[in-house]
């Protein structure tokens, strides 16, 4: 059985007055466990909305979602379900409960009513996935933008989820620091960790394993970021392409062969010096 | 041209003479001409909010005698410039969005021509100039709460409250970022706009050096407080040394032509732009092909 599985999923907000706004429409669709998936959309396209209600913050208003065969609607499982399922959001400032380091990342495992030498090992193991050990007994206050997201994932990771859903984590950070992020982000992948990719960055989006676009509530493209990026619906999504894809279709109009749809650097050099050497 | 901004010998210590004493600032010397697009580039705490601060006076300047900040000629430290150049130099914020509180779009893009005790015909057609330039339809948006826009409408509405102050110069620090791609491209062309109609003088913080690369005339990089580059894109971004010291990145048609470079395919060292590197390649498979 799939990791997570939505069955019909819609979810409405309410405007007040009666009125409704739909912010996503009868999704269906299943995750396995190891997948890196990134969630594009435009804003307002419902991607948000979509990562609150992995993890039960939002409950379904029609459908049903299953994280390892357990319903976010049915409040038994609440606690369950945030514990496998992490979160890592926009603005670490927002996530920080604790002036010291090692107490900010020990508050969830202290949630979990865990015994102290369990709880000082996790936050030890999870300093150290992030990189952040010498750290430890530090202020959050004088961190880095970057530094303080990998305290905010080291927060999760205490909490040994399966899945960590990053919404627009990188998007305030630097180029530095949006590297950082995105480099742990594989690491734990790598280890087994499902991670879904909430994103604008399509340099992003070309690093995971699978592209799921969002527009207007519904799924408009599901596939890898190969068939995404050559997808005809590219546009009516909003999606701007990476710029060595987009200069990769003027290239071809020169005589340029890629051999492939081009999503990474790599893939554009390459193509450009066989092309050149033929 | 003439320089609309001068600033002189201009440090600034947080905290001083305190455990947490830091130099945000540190000796920095430069004039801004007049009608310059200027992209202000630098990492985290490399000194840039603090030093765009200084342009409208929200930071003063800590030592009158030996630094100064003016502003078409008026120096910010005499206090009675100080209003006349808040109106002068329009700041965009970093998500200016969150800086909305009206309960209508008009009255809010009102707020800034009304402190400027404008006549109220002045204020409505000041209004409705800015709505028309960010591209908000006066009609549809006038009476709207500016809660209830889109993230990227909410941006142009706070933008239009700035501009309606009609700045000679505009600063806006990282206005693209959180939006998506078409929401930044929106933004990134309104920009250049907002240049030709409005505010001749624009400085831009960015971390995004394509942006830079297609947008600015101008790179001033900073880190830790001071200088590090002045220079015209080509300039700046030419020089891997200097880019590497001063902790930036070149545009990623600029690494693509390294790379290039290193397989052997000899290319000019100048390009910054994917269109620029696209039009070398074509050429270079013309030639190889008479």
């Amino acid at each position: 059985m799939s990791q997570i599985v939505l069955k019909g999923v819609s979810y409405s907000y309410s405007l007040g007055e009666g009125r409704s706004l739909k912010a996503l429409k009868n999704l269906s669709f299943s995750i396995e466990k190891g997948e890196f998936v990134t969630l594009l959309g435009m804003n307002g396209s419902g991607k948000s909305t979509l990562a609150k209600l992995l993890n039960g913050l939002f409950i379904p208003s029609e459908g049903e979602i299953l994280i390892d065969g357990l319903s976010t609607a049915s409040e038994k499982n609440t606690f369950e379900i945030r514990k496998k399922v992490g979160m890592v959001f926009q603005n670490p400032d927002n996530q920080m409960v604790a002036t010291i380091i090692e107490d900010d990342i020990a508050f969830g495992p202290e949630n979990l009513g865990l015994k102290r030498e369990e709880i000082v090992k996790r936050v030890d193991e999870a300093l150290k996935s992030v990189g952040m050990e010498e750290f430890r007994e530090r202020t959050t206050q004088k961190l880095s933008g970057g530094q303080k997201q990998r305290i905010a994932i080291a927060g999760v990771l205490a909490m040994r989820p399966d899945v960590i859903i990053f919404d627009e984590s990188t998007s305030m950070l630097d180029p530095k620091g949006r590297d950082e992020i995105m480099d742990i982000a594989r690491k734990l992948n790598s280890e087994g960790i499902t991670i879904i990719n909430i994103t604008h960055s399509m340099e992003e989006a070309a690093l995971s394993d699978r592209v799921i676009v969002l527009r207007k509530g519904r799924i408009a493209i599901d596939g890898n970021p190969k068939e995404v990026f050559s997808s005809e619906l590219v546009d009516a999504c909003g999606l701007v392409l990476p710029l060595v894809t987009a200069s990769s279709k003027n290239l071809i109009k020169s005589g340029y062969d890629f051999g492939c749809a081009v999503t990474s650097e790599d893939e554009f050099v390459e193509g450009i010096c066989k092309t050149l050497s033929k | 041209m003439q320089n609309i901004i001068e600033v002189k010998n201009l440090t600034c210590i947080y905290s001083r003479k305190t455990p947490y004493e830091k130099k945000a600032l540190d000796g920095i010397n430069l004039g801004i001409e007049e009608g310059s697009f200027v992209a202000l580039v630098g990492a985290t705490g490399s000194g840039k909010s603090t030093f765009i601060q200084h342009l409208n006076g929200l930071i003063k300047v800590q030592d009158k005698k030996t630094m100064s900040v003016s502003v078409g000629g008026k120096s910010l430290s005499d206090k009675k410039n100080l209003r006349n150049i808040r109106f002068e130099v329009g700041m965009v914020f970093q998500y200016p969005e969150y800086q909305l509180f009206e309960d209508t779009v008009a009255k809010d893009i009102a707020f800034g021509p009304k402190n400027m005790k404008l006549p109220a015909e002045e204020i409505d057609k000041r209004v409705r100039k800015a709505m028309e330039v960010v591209g908000l339809d006066y009609d549809t948006f006038a009476e709207r709460s500016p809660f209830d826009l889109s993230g990227g409408e909410k941006r142009r509405a706070a933008i239009a409250g700035v501009i309606a102050m009609q700045p000679k110069v505009l600063i806006l620090d990282e206005p693209v970022a959180g939006l998506d791609p078409a929401g930044r491209e929106e933004i990134l062309l309104l920009i250049k706009k907002l240049q030709e109609e409005v505010s001749p003088t624009v400085i831009l913080v960015s971390h995004n050096m394509d942006d830079v690369a297609r947008l600015a005339d101008r790179v001033i990089a900073l880190k830790d407080g001071k200088v590090v580059a002045d220079g015209s894109p080509k300039e700046i971004f030419a020089d891997r040394e200097l880019i590497k010291e001063s902790g930036l990145e070149v545009p990623t048609a600029t690494r693509i032509a390294d790379r290039l470079r290193e397989r052997g395919i000899d290319l000019s060292e100048n390009i910054i732009l994917m269109s620029e590197l696209e039009k070398a390649l074509a050429e270079k498979l013309e030639d190889r092909n008479v």
